[in-house]
């Protein structure tokens, strides 16, 4: 099976595969798991599978150079577990030779996906010591400098998705270039900045020399640089790191007038509006390390703290929120145990946050955003205010082109913030920024449910695939490294996957608008937790599903079973039948005309 | 002059609007009609009125603002928005208009000025000219009016003091003269009193509508007994009570004295697979009990199992009236903020305070007990007995949401309107002091029946497939309870309605009904408007709305004709077979005890008991019931998705609905709690009225292929199970004719309606006629309706007809339906 979360595959085809493997399965004990291509059983073990929710379950588990398998021996207990090893953040072992007690002996798994697997073996031999040295080398594969499974993988895809985004294009899209904004490849040899993408959107009138004298002024050479443009007002989305103010409180000319070059490619913007994702007291703080914010020599500009928290608190967040999920559901107080977790305010914060960008722009005043260094709280927010101003954004491909630009390209830290490979779990660099930003999207299409072309699966799956190292779309921290690594050449993009099979991840209830602005409420009163993501290791909670979609599955089913019901009688009795066949024909082709959407003429094909 | 003649309000009030009056009164037709569109009840007087005024839309609206005309009438605040179409003069009267509030609707109204906000009360004067009103709802509606600069300033002042004036029904007395106002005119009267009630939901009035909820079912031990026909048994219990068919009815006399109220055990429901659900108020202490009397209680109290009962006892985890009442006060405040200064309650404290409200605690509480009666009723032959101390408030609760999640019929909206009839009207339920329409009887004001609706909306929430009501219906329950017109809710039980209308002489007499006994001089006394029941919708909604109660296609439920049997696939039957017959278990806190005086007459102080009859029971049957609860924790667990069909064909349709319980998954109805809170509001995408148009789609397509298959399948076998009526072919041929989607629902359902039990034979000439109001009604549609001129008044006839099969469902809209032209023709 591709997908960790089968329980969402609604399609025929799929859960006839889904089926197929079940049915080999009963012939011959994991000898049939449908394994990838490239995929190699490294062992197999007999042990004990503590689940947290039907107790100790005897099985056997398979572990190959992806994936970890577990499957329930007793047929009564049908318990299957199959976790990609990219998704384990720590392995322990857990109880010694002297302790005692059942199944108190064995090995405890922390995954990054919001759950746990303890495992008990027997304490005879070195099985355990085998096991627990198997999965550590093959789910920290960096650490014993060996190759991620997506360097060894063989999948092929129709499509490819490392041709989904491409800077120029979209620039060209967008617009760009124009009479105020041009195309700078001062970054071809990432000489003036090592984690930006090569290409970059910067105001006409700047030189690149000036464009290198900024860089020295901000962190890590994370210059100002357009994101995204307006339209029809031109006013622009600008992305940079924080300045290098320090606690002397340096200026600098060529950075102040750079700002100001920003301002003037618009011709609404009196003020140019410096969103600081920040609050207020970490930047001051970061003055101490050489950072700062800008003060008031920038004129023309005003400056805006949306007291969004680093990536440190956001971690710990997030800690506390699996904590009263799994594996069980705190019962007595849920809800002021959720308020102690703060996820959801952070959420709010940074949805508020990307809300003013967004607003701002779409009244025409262009805007800068930045954080400490660019590449967390300023890729949420960016792409969010993309998000909620461009239409584009909200279709499959756009949301791809998204990712690839504002997380990807611009130099999001997912080796750092996921650790994919690495074994040390306690690194203070690991944070789940780019979950939180899922979070926000799953927000907006709760609040939106018509406005986005994809549906909640293709969230759940970049989740998956963000920890499951089998595809290249989130290794490395930034464009140069994923350079020196080949990604693009021997690793297959994620979006290869989705965009093959494209339909399972679009939206039924999808209605294309033209240019709406869609501002989600940032309240607490609108808020949810995203249950289905956080809380889907909780058996109890799998049959929550979105109430409509399945209301559209049920309805889904039915016609598929009508349309094979209709098939056989009409084979069967195609002669007595042939008007009703006739009349039939001409509904399927009027109902198809009046829906345009894919799916329907896919499903309509079997007539 | 056709004026509320009625009309309690003040002279002083009137004067300045005897101009407007008479411009709204000049038509000669009856229905009178104001200069700027608004549409006014027969009667109605518009005090007054302001122009370029914009209301603020929720998100259910769409959002942004609505501009439009302001009117105080002494009925309602309405707003007529700018270009809404010219109201039709011969369509019947409706109470409320889309963007209209009750006056009796409305809690407080506050101005809000340049930089002031006040609350305006009857006696405060207005030191500004306000920009914004607010009128804050019972309903937890909040609705806002923005002024324009334009806007004359008079205006703007002399409504909001007409507003603050008129709205609080304060006084004793207040009620009826708001009922007068909306409904006191001799045409309203005579309107009324010329409606049909509803002849497709059981209103449990009657002898036979007892009889027919038996036959439905399948109860065939149980008998309706008129013992109480004339309340001399129990004041509080209804006319009709079902008891066992071997109790007679002098028998029967001697147990009332043993129950609080005379509340004695009666028959609710039959679970298919053979459990009984009774009700019944707490046993009468002090009492001697005398052998006969034992003998017959004991006969009420197993009804028809002689083997076991067990007494669910809702007292202890339950929440009292008093809890609920304090609940949802403090759910409002927090949901509405602090009316008088707009202060709201900090976000970052939200998600603790709304769980210190305890509304969810307490929802989870009754659904957790609910679940519990499902699951006992589920798995065997006993009888399980609610017990209250009054048995009029959560045993109403459970009883009804017991039958909520075993009985899919509950679920559509004829059968939800039965239920509530059943168990809280007919039942006895105190609405009239519940809701406390006079503000007279605090003390015992508590919406415990609000608290049954968030429940059903919970088990909807989650269940949304297996409704064929919508959360539209349930929250347009909720927003009726606090509109004093119906008679529904004007009474605490039966007694007090039959009173009522004793004395009014009966104006509102149904037609088919069977109160005409009652008293058919209808000249008695005029002066009290007749009251009509809540569920005569089309009084209080538009055709529009109403459509959406209902889901456009509904679950497919082959379920009548499953329920005249007893089911007997009973798998834990043999598990309590060795239960010694005539154990009675208290079920409470999750455990089953046995206690020694429960029944009370069978303690060792009565005595009687234990010489004459079986020795008392012994807990071994307790280990089998707890087996049953033990069977519930764990169906909740692995349940897979709940489809109504999947691979492995349907569902058994008696398999309870179990909501989930756990924190996550009891969500706040935000539709109607949060409406009010303008500045939270989230903005439903603007097409988000539609976004259920793909399902509708789909939905008319399954539709298509089902009635394809069954054409296919009738004319190739002739020996099919799913028999199509033979005048089918006809029939779409006739649709095909017509305007293409407006037929499609009536005539794809005829299959289903052909079913149930009240259906006319689905001839063609009968759907011709019984579809015609239904298309004429809607939007689309409306202009091309010129064949339909009745007056309005004697229009009843076509209105009812469109109800006629119980399994109508209104056809989609063609507003929601984008381009659907060739999606029906396809017959």
């Amino acid at each position: 099976m591709a997908s960790p979360v089968s329980a969402y595959n609604s399609n025929t085809l799929d859960s006839q595969i889904s089926n197929t493997v079940r049915d080999s399965l009963k012939m011959e004990f994991l000898a049939d798991v449908s394994l990838l291509p490239g995929e190699e059983r490294i062992t197999d073990k007999d042990l004990i599978y503590i689940c947290p929710f039907s107790g100790a379950v005897k099985g056997k588990v398979l572990i190959t150079n992806y994936r970890l398998y577990f499957k329930s021996s007793d047929a009564d207990l049908p318990v299957t577990l199959d976790v990609p090893l990219g998704a384990i953040s720590r392995v322990e072992k857990m109880g010694g030779a002297s302790s005692r007690g059942e199944n108190s002996y064995g090995l405890d798994i922390t995954c990054k996906d919001m759950r746990n697997l303890r495992f008990a073996l027997k304490q005879e031999g070195h099985s355990r010591r085998d096991i627990f040295e198997v999965i550590f080398r093959y789910a920290f594969p960096l650490s014993y400098s060996q190759h991620l499974f997506a360097y060894l993988t063989q999948e092929k895809f129709p499509e490819n998705g490392w041709n989904v985004y491409k800077p120029v294009e979209e620039f060209r899209r967008q617009g760009l270039p124009n009479n105020k904004w041009r195309i700078a490849f001062i970054n071809k040899n990432y000489s003036l900045c090592d984690t930006y993408p090569t290409v970059l959107a910067v105001p006409y009138k700047s030189k690149d020399e000036d464009l290198s004298r900024v860089a020295a002024f901000r962190s890590r050479g994370r210059i100002p640089v357009l994101s995204w443009i307006h339209r029809e007002n031109q006013a622009v989305i600008v992305r940079c790191s924080q300045p290098l103010v320090g606690m002397s409180g340096k200026r600098n000319k060529d950075d102040e007038r750079y700002l100001d070059l920003i301002r003037e490619a618009n011709d609404t913007t009196k003020k140019l509006t410096i969103y600081d994702a920040r609050p207020n007291v970490n930047a001051v703080a970061n003055k101490a390390t050489g950072g700062g914010y800008e003060g008031d020599e920038y004129q023309n500009a005003e400056l805006i703290f949306l007291d969004i928290q680093n990536i440190h608190v956001m971690r710990e967040s997030l800690k506390k929120l699996k904590d009263i999920v799994y594996p069980n559901v705190e019962e007595s107080h849920w809800l002021s145990s959720l308020e102690s977790t703060h996820w959801l305010e952070h959420i709010k914060l940074v949805l508020s946050g990307a809300i003013q960008v967004a607003d701002k722009v779409s009244n025409g005043n262009s805007v800068v955003v930045h954080c400490s260094d660019g590449w967390d709280r300023t890729a949420q927010l960016t792409s969010l205010a993309m998000l909620m101003l461009d239409s584009h954004y909200r279709t499959l491909r756009g949301f791809e082109v998204l990712i690839e630009k504002e997380w990807i390209s611009f130099g999001h830290k997912f080796s750092s913030r996921i650790g994919h490979g690495d074994k040390n779990h306690a690194d203070q660099d690991r944070s789940p920024i780019f979950v939180q930003f899922i979070d926000c999207v799953w927000q907006m299409t709760k609040q939106f449910p018509t406005a986005f072309e994809f549906n909640e699966h293709l969230l759940l799956t970049i989740l998956d695939h963000l920890y499951s190292c089998r595809f290249g779309t989130f290794l490395y921290n930034c464009e140069n490294a994923r350079d020196q690594h080949d990604v693009r050449t021997k690793t297959v993009s994620l979006w290869s996957l989705v965009n093959s099979k494209a339909d399972l991840y679009l939206n039924p209830f999808y209605t294309p608008d033209a240019g709406q602005v869609l501002y989600p409420v940032a309240s607490m009163r609108h808020l949810e937790l995203w249950v289905s993501y956080y809380i889907r290791w909780n058996p109890r909670i799998r049959q929550q599903q979105s109430p409509v979609e399945q209301r559209y599955k049920e309805l889904l089913a039915l016609r598929d079973e009508y349309l094979k019901k209709l098939e056989q009688l009409q084979l069967s009795d195609s002669s007595s039948s042939f008007h009703l066949v006739n009349s039939s024909t001409s509904n399927t082709t009027s109902s198809t005309a009046s829906t345009p959407s894919q799916q329907y003429t896919q499903l309509h094909t079997p007539l | 002059m056709l004026t509320g003649s009625k009309n309690t309000f003040k002279v002083r009030q009137m004067l300045p609007d005897v101009k407007e009056r008479m411009l709204s009164q000049s038509s000669a037709n009856a229905q009178s009609r104001d200069v700027f569109g608004l549409r006014c009840l027969p009667g109605e007087c518009v005090l007054q009125r302001t122009v370029m005024v914009r209301k603020k839309l929720t998100a259910r609206e769409g959002r942004g603002w609505l501009s439009g005309t302001l009117f105080c009438t002494h009925f309602r605040v309405a707003f007529m928005p700018q270009d809404s179409p010219k109201p039709d003069d011969n369509a019947d009267p409706v109470l409320l208009g889309e963007h209209d509030v009750a006056l009796a609707s409305i809690e407080k109204v506050v101005a809000v000025g340049p930089n002031r906000i006040k609350l305006v009360t009857p006696n405060s004067s207005l030191k500004f000219t306000p920009e914004e009103l607010v009128l804050y709802c019972r309903d937890m509606r909040v609705m806002c009016f923005l002024f324009d600069r334009l806007t004359p300033d008079a205006q703007v002042i002399e409504i909001t003091y007409t507003i603050a004036k008129t709205y609080q029904p304060l006084k004793p007395g207040s009620v009826l003269s708001f009922q007068n106002a909306a409904l006191g005119s001799v045409e309203m009267k005579q309107f009324l009193s010329n409606r049909r009630r509803d002849a497709h939901m059981n209103w449990f009035e009657s002898a036979s509508e007892w009889e027919q909820e038996l036959e439905r079912c399948g109860a065939t031990s149980w008998r309706v007994s008129s013992v109480n026909d004339r309340f001399e048994m129990s004041t509080s219990l209804s006319r009709f009570i079902v008891v066992p068919q071997k109790v007679l009815d002098t028998e029967l006399k001697k147990s009332f004295a043993h129950f609080n109220e005379g509340r004695i055990p009666r028959w609710c429901w039959r679970h298919p697979r053979g459990s009984d659900l009774l009700r019944m108020a707490s046993f009468q202490n002090n009492i001697y009990h005398e052998k006969d009397d034992i003998r017959n209680l004991e006969m009420v109290l197993f009804g028809c199992q002689s083997s076991l009962c067990v007494v669910v006892e809702l007292g202890e985890e339950l929440p009292s009236p008093a809890d609920i009442q304090l609940a949802h006060c403090r759910l409002r405040a927090l949901c509405l903020g602090d009316i008088s200064t707009s202060v709201s309650m900090p976000d970052d404290k939200w998600l603790s305070t709304l769980e210190s409200t305890h509304w969810l605690d307490y929802i989870r509480s009754c659904l957790r007990k609910a679940s519990e009666v499902a699951c006992l009723l589920r798995s065997g032959h006993l009888t399980v007995a609610l017990q209250e101390v009054e048995d009029r408030d959560m045993s109403c609760v459970v009883s009804s949401l017991v039958q909520v999640m075993c009985d899919p019929h509950c679920r559509t909206q004829q059968g939800f309107q039965g239920l509530v009839q059943k168990e809280w009207v007919m039942a006895g339920h105190r609405f009239y002091s519940r809701i406390n329409y006079h503000r007279d009887s605090d003390k015992e004001e508590s919406p415990v029946f609000l608290l049954f609706l968030d429940c059903v909306w919970q088990m909807w929430f989650q269940f949304p497939s297996r409704f064929q009501l919508t959360d539209d219906f349930l929250l347009a329950l909720h927003d009726s309870i606090h509109l004093p017109l119906f008679s529904t809710f004007l009474a605490n039980c039966q007694r007090e309605r039959c009173k009522r209308s004793q004395n009014l002489g009966q104006s509102y007499t149904p037609v088919n009904g069977w109160r005409d006994v009652l008293n058919p001089d209808s000249s008695s006394d005029p002066s009290d408007p007749p009251l009509p029941p809540v569920w005569d919708w089309a009084l209080q909604y538009s055709q529009e709305r109403r459509e959406r109660f209902t889901q456009p296609v509904p679950p497919p439920a082959p379920l009548q004709l499953l329920l005249n049997g007893n089911l007997n696939t009973n798998p834990d039957a043999h598990r309590l077979a060795d239960t010694i017959p005539g154990s009675v278990f208290l079920l409470s806190r999750g455990t089953f005890t046995c206690p020694a005086n429960l029944p009370p007459w069978r303690s060792s102080t009565s005595g009687v008991y234990k010489k004459s009859h079986r020795r008392a029971p012994s807990s071994e049957g307790v280990p089998g019931l707890e087996r049953l609860l033990k069977a519930w924790a764990l169906t909740e667990f692995p349940q897979s998705i709940p489809s109504t069909f999947g691979p492995q064909g349907p569902l058994d349709p008696y398999e309870p609905l179990l909501p989930l319980l756990m924190g996550p998954c009891m969500g706040l109805w935000r539709e109607c709690y949060l409406r009010g809170a303008l500045h939270a509001q989230a903005f439903s995408h603007p097409v988000s009225t539609n976004s259920l148009h793909p399902v509708e789609r789909l939905a008319q397509e399954v539709q298509q292929l089902k009635d394809k298959l069954a054409q296919i399948s009738t004319s190739s076998s002739s020996d099919s199970p799913t028999v199509t009526p033979e005048p089918r072919q006809t029939d779409t041929n006739l649709n095909r004719s017509t305007n293409n989607s407006t037929f499609l629902y009536p005539a794809s359902r005829t299959q289903a309606a052909g079913a149930s039990r009240a259906a006319p034979p689905p001839t063609s000439t009968n759907h011709q006629t019984s579809r015609g109001p239904s298309s004429t009604s809607r939007p689309g549609n409306r202009d091309a309706a010129g064949g339909n001129k009745h007056s309005f008044l004697f229009r009843h006839s076509s209105a009812t007809d469109a109800r006629h099969n119980p399994q109508y469902y209104p056809p989609p809209s063609n507003a929601k339906l984008p381009k659907s032209n060739g999606a029906s023709v396809g017959f």
